[in-house]
């Protein structure tokens, strides 16, 4: 079984997201309302991959990138998903260690697709 | 220096000190001689007599030595004791002799004689003798001999040999110091031979000297004399000595000099007597021929002047024919009359004493005099008079002569007339030149009119005027009694306006009135002059009236007016003009100093003609006041420093102010440290008929638009990702909605959330919009009454599924009737609510309060969130503000709420206002105005409590209906109860621990968890809360008997609202009759605190 991390403090899109995931087979999905909730439990499970959302309270996408250390972020592809679509935000982004980004709004489908191929990915070399 | 001295010193006087010196050498030497050769002699003669007692003394002891040979010699022949006796006194006195010998003075021959005679004796007298006188006594002759001949006897021989040839020898010796006396004599007696020759020689010596000092210049001298006498020139020398002979030279030099002089002296004096005479016989010739001069010159003077001759008493012995003809007398009446026949004029009888006095001295007069001719006629005469003095000094008779000088005299007169008419034209010209310069320089009409005024009444003697400038209407008056102010302008002056437009000037002439007249003949004119000032284009500018009192005005001074008020016109106009130009200039600069934009001019070198307030106060530089030139160095260096960038600004400064600038250009730069200031500058190069001539930088404070553009940019990030979380959940439903199959309950779960998202996306695209239209103050708003509680408590039913947050109502308004915009206000509370919500993300508490103010109506919304940092509050209601930390950034929102709230609430006549402290949660509040402010209680209140808010009777509601609980509240609190509204049983239970209350109305049916019955138990069951009386309020039937013992009324739904009150108001009344305190100080509740 794959493990996928849902963080997003907004409901509905974490709704959304689990919605546009479910389907996917062998996979796991957990969520996160915050980033503190976030760093909890990545410190307790390793995912093979986490959806993080940008703006959070109690700590931003960013700050969870920044939390986490090198060998998680090696071993953990990150998909970045926010609303802050700049190139500084995306450039950010990629400099805190996020592999992947997508901007908000997003399609399910296009989401569904990313995370089949990078799950994918991840399975080959095992 | 002293032999100087000396060859100064007189002959007389160093001989005769010479010769004394001499004197006493030889005295000196004389007795010196005379006492050495005594003392020789004493010494000779001492020695004599030292010998001859020696001898003597030698001589004595040898007779006492034989005495005592003898003696002895008896002793031992006759052994006579007597004799022995003899010998021993012999022996004795031997002892004294040879003691006295011993102490003269001797030789060592003779001391040593003398010792070994003292020896012997000592042996003599000690050994030998008593040796003796015993053999003699023994009779022992033999021995006796012996004795004797043991050398005793020798020695004694011996003795005497030395003392016989010491006598000789002595006597031998006195011989010898006689010779030597005698020889000695013979010295001295050469010895002064010698000294007599050698003073001889000396006394010839200086005779000698004497003769050749004295006699060779006498020589000299008489040689010098004869030479003197023969006329010969003296060839003397002259001695440099001060002495009797020096002073001699001296003096018979001197003498022939002054022999000589004299006689150069007489030979002169001849030859100039010599010349004397030459020019005597000159003179006489010269004085011949003057004579004949003279009395040419009489001649010619008697031809050209008056002569006259007057006797000692002043009669007229003589007088030609000129002064008769001056004076119109005939020579014959002349002759002798005395001198008051003439009569002269111009000198009083005191000055006439004067002149006779003077004369009478022998003083010559002399002066011009004015007299009458005989027939009347003035003349003027250029008159001498001079004494003619005997040889006694007496005055015999006058001469007196006289010249005509009335055609002199007469131009003279002339002249001064000239002269004083040029001088008063001068004056006249000063005054007009230093009119013409007031009035060029003069920039104030006032002072112009007063200065033009002034000089028309020096410049013609205008007794009073009156100048007007028309079209200031200034009025200056000088000496004008207000009667000629009031014919100048008054009833005459329709008159005067009429003759104006046609004439530029005119005058009239009048009889003087009273006050004009003053001390002057009664009958005086008075001529008042009008003109006008009149410019090119035949306006009247001005108006002068003047008046002359008695005298009228000639043609010239009137052309001359009128001259001068061609002048007075320019200066005029040049006044308007002036006052025009710095109306101008005034305008200009008040325009500049109140622009908001700080305005510069730098001029091609760099500097500063012109800066504005506005810049002086941005950069903080006073030093420029109007009219100053201020360097570059010194005011760009402060320009610089006092910005932030302050290089970038330099090099602005530098390329604007450079030729090649010709583009205006721009650029941004900061001033100040804590509350930054942008400002935008620019600088246009300035030209003046095709002349670059400066450089003009505008510099304008941008820090509003800056900041409202830092918000904008702020805005938009902020809007992009608050419209991408619901967009993306609208359109990510809708694609899953379209790409996948699913059950109908989930589709229609999927369609709610798109239409709530969408719903949410339309709020805040109404919140731009609101704000927009705010921004544009196109926002209509439609107030109605309504009642502010209900509203309130409308808004909060719909937080009531909020998982996260319990709203708290605490409703203790009894007048809440307002007129507002109903929606607005929703608007304002949703806001305020939603705010409170997102901005306390650790409490789960959020409490609205209503309560009446004088006349208005305040609802606080409190939470006990993350709060707000204190120096950020002020800025909350500003648009597109939100509290910049890192908290709330993460919780988005588009930053207008607040300040769409304040709008709204402002614009109904309320305030909004907040207070907050950073991490203990913030406290939100409006206030409406009231629509009734009076009459704001039911009248038929039956009971009526305390309006003390903390003596009013709490009581909660726990319903999860709103509309009833509303219902519910506005009955109890028209009741005087403080109603506070819970839905959920936990947080009624945990509220009942805290609050105090009279009773709590209890719904059966509440959420899922927990229910009515639920709360019931908990609070029963709690020692805190089990007598509060408890209301049950429920649609239901009373079904569980054993919990109503609990309850206090069971009230079925529906139920009319006054039940309930009237319920409350039975158990408080209760409680009130039972005198129970409501609210004991040991009130349970406070145990759990």
């Amino acid at each position: 079984m794959q493990k996928v991390l849902i963080v997003d403090d907004e409901d509905v899109l974490r709704m959304l997201i689990e919605d546009t995931l479910e389907d996917l087979e062998e996979v796991e999905l957990h969520t996160a309302e915050n980033g503190r909730e976030a760093m909890m439990k990545l410190s307790r499970n390793r995912f093979d991959l986490v959806i993080l959302d940008y703006m959070m309270p109690e700590l931003t996408g960013i700050e969870v990138l920044g939390l986490m250390d090198e060998e998680m972020k090696a071993a953990t592809p990150i998909l970045m998903l926010t609303a802050k679509a700049q190139d500084a935000d995306r450039n950010r982004a990629r400099e805190a260690g996020a592999r992947y980004f997508m901007p908000k709004p997003f399609s399910p489908m296009e989401l569904l697709q990313i995370v089949e191929g990078i799950l994918s990915d991840k399975k080959k070399p095992q | 220096m002293i032999r100087r001295s000396l060859s100064n010193m007189s002959i007389k006087k160093k001989y005769s000190r010479i010769i004394a010196g001499l004197i006493i050498l030889v005295i000196l030497t004389g007795a010196g001689l005379y006492l050495y050769i005594n003392s020789e002699q004493e010494r000779l003669n001492h020695n004599q007599e030292v010998l001859q007692h020696k001898a003597g003394t030698i001589n004595e002891m040898a007779a006492t030595l034989n005495e005592v040979f003898f003696r002895v010699r008896g002793y031992s022949l006759l052994k006579s004791d007597h004799e022995l006796q003899l010998a021993y006194e012999a022996l004795d006195k031997l002892g004294t002799v040879l003691q006295a010998y011993s102490k003269l003075k001797l030789s060592p021959e003779e001391a040593d004689f003398e010792e070994a005679l003292e020896v012997y004796l000592d042996q003599y007298q000690k050994v030998t003798l008593p040796k003796a006188i015993a053999f003699v006594k023994q009779d022992n002759y033999t021995g006796l001999r012996a004795l004797a001949k043991d050398g005793n006897t020798q020695a004694v021989n011996d003795f005497l040999a030395y003392t016989k040839n010491y006598e000789t020898r002595s006597n031998q010796q006195l011989s010898d110091m006689v010779d030597q006396s005698l020889k000695q004599a013979n010295d001295f007696t050469i010895l002064a031979f010698l000294l007599s020759t050698a003073l001889l020689l000396l006394f010839t010596l200086m005779i000698w000297r004497i003769l050749k000092i004295v006699i060779d210049p006498i020589v000299q001298l008489e040689q010098a004399t004869n030479s003197l006498a023969a006329g010969e020139a003296v060839l003397l020398s002259k001695l440099h000595k001060q002495d009797e002979i020096g002073r001699l030279y001296e003096a018979f030099l001197n003498m022939a000099h002054s022999i000589q002089d004299k006689e150069e002296e007489l030979m002169m004096q001849n030859e100039e007597l010599l010349a004397q005479q030459d020019e005597l016989q000159d003179q006489q010739f010269k004085l011949e021929r003057s004579l004949s001069e003279i009395e040419n010159m009489m001649k010619a003077l008697d031809q050209s002047s008056a002569v006259a001759i007057l006797s000692q008493k002043g009669i007229f012995t003589y007088a030609n024919e000129n002064l008769s003809e001056y004076t119109g007398y005939k020579n014959a009446e002349l002759t002798g009359s005395t001198f008051r026949l003439l009569d002269v004029e111009n000198l009083a009888d005191a000055q006439k004493q004067q002149i006779i006095r003077k004369l009478s001295t022998g003083g010559v007069w002399s002066n011009e005099v004015r007299m009458n001719m005989k027939n009347g006629t003035p003349v003027w005469l250029h008159m001498t008079i001079m004494p003619y003095l005997n040889d006694d000094g007496e005055i015999y008779q006058y001469i007196l002569i006289a010249n005509n000088i009335t055609s002199m005299k007469n131009v003279q007169q002339e002249l001064a007339e000239t002269l004083k008419n040029t001088e008063q034209t001068k004056i006249m010209l000063e005054r007009s030149n230093q009119l013409n310069h007031d009035i060029t320089y003069t920039l104030d009409k006032q002072d112009f009119a007063e200065k033009f005024i002034e000089f028309m009444n020096k410049q013609y003697a205008f007794d009073s005027s009156l100048f007007l400038l028309v079209k200031d209407n200034i009025t200056v008056v000088k000496g004008v009694p207000q009667e000629n102010v009031e014919r100048y302008l008054g009833s005459e002056s329709g008159n005067m306006l009429h003759r104006m437009r046609t004439e530029k000037s005119y005058i009239t002439k009048r009889p003087s009135t009273l006050r004009e007249q003053g001390i002057a003949p009664e009958g005086t004119d008075s001529y008042d002059f009008y003109s006008t000032v009149v410019n090119a284009q035949d306006d009247v500018l001005a108006v002068f009236c003047g008046t002359r009192i008695g005298h009228s005005f000639s043609e010239d001074e009137i052309n001359e007016i009128q001259g001068m008020m061609n002048r007075v016109a320019l200066a005029i106009e040049r006044l308007f003009m002036y006052e025009e130009i710095e109306y101008g200039r005034r305008l200009n600069q008040d325009i500049v100093n109140n622009v908001n934009e700080g305005i510069q001019f730098v001029q091609m070198d760099g500097s500063m003609l012109h800066m504005n307030q506005v810049l002086a106060q941005m950069f903080g530089y006073n030093e420029w006041s109007a009219g100053d030139l201020i360097p570059k160095e010194r005011w760009s260096g402060h320009f610089i420093h006092t910005a932030n960038e302050s290089d970038e600004l330099e090099l602005f400064y530098q390329k604007a102010m450079s030729e090649h600038f010709i583009e205006s250009s721009s650029m941004k730069y900061s001033l100040g440290k804590e509350s930054l200031k942008h400002i935008d500058m620019y600088a246009i190069p300035v030209y003046r008929r095709e002349t670059r001539f400066g450089t003009l930088f505008v510099h304008r404070d941008i820090t509003r638009e800056y900041e409202l553009d830092l918000m904008k940019s702020d805005l938009v990030s902020t809007v992009s990702h608050e419209l991408r979380t619901p967009l993306s959940s609208v359109l990510g439903f809708t694609e899953l909605l379209l790409s996948k199959t699913m059950k109908p309950e989930k589709q229609l779960k999927y369609l709610e959330t798109i239409h709530r998202e969408a719903q949410r996306l339309t709020e805040l695209i109404n919140d731009f919009l609101d704000l927009q239209r705010m921004e544009s103050g196109t926002q209509q708003y439609n107030p109605e009454p309504l009642n502010l509680s209900e509203l309130v408590l409308g808004v909060i039913d719909q937080y009531k599924l909020s998982g996260t947050h319990h709203i708290l109502l605490e409703d203790e308004a009894q007048n809440a009737e307002v007129e507002v915009d109903r929606d607005k206000i929703v608007q304002v509370l949703t806001n305020l609510l939603s705010n409170a919500i997102k901005f306390s993300p650790g409490a789960s508490e959020i409490k609205v309060m209503l309560h009446n103010e004088p006349e208005r109506i305040v609802v606080e919304i409190q939470d006990h969130g993350l709060g707000i940092p204190n120096n950020q509050i002020g800025q909350l209601f500003q648009k597109f503000r939100r509290v910049d930390n890192s908290a709330s950034k993460r919780i988005g929102g588009t930053g207008l709420g607040l300040a769409i709230c304040k709008e709204i609430i402002e614009k109904q006549k309320g305030s909004i206002g907040i207070e907050s402290e950073e991490g203990e949660g913030s406290t939100v509040w409006f206030s409406l105005p009231l629509r009734n402010a009076s009459g704001n209680r039911h009248e038929d209140e039956p009971i009526k409590l305390s309006a003390d808010k903390e003596q009013k009777p709490n009581v909660m509601i726990v319903e999860d209906d709103y509309s009833l609980s509303l219902l519910l509240s506005e009955e109890l609190k028209g009741k005087g109860f403080r109603v506070t509204h819970h839905y959920h049983p936990q947080e009624a239970f945990e509220q009942a621990l805290k609050t105090p209350f009279v009773a709590i109305v209890v719904d059966l049916m509440l959420g899922e968890e927990l229910d009515g019955w639920d709360l019931i138990r908990m609070l029963k069951d709690d020692a805190r809360t089990e007598h509060v009386p408890i209301i049950i309020s429920s649609a239901l039937d009373k079904t569980d008997k054993n919990m109503l013992d609990n309850v206090q009324k069971y009230l079925t739904k529906p139920y009319p609202p006054g039940e309930l009150t009237g319920t409350l108001q039975e158990i408080v009344g209760i409680r009130q009759r039972s005198g129970e305190v409501l609210f004991p100080d040991s009130s349970p509740w406070d145990n759990g605190e």
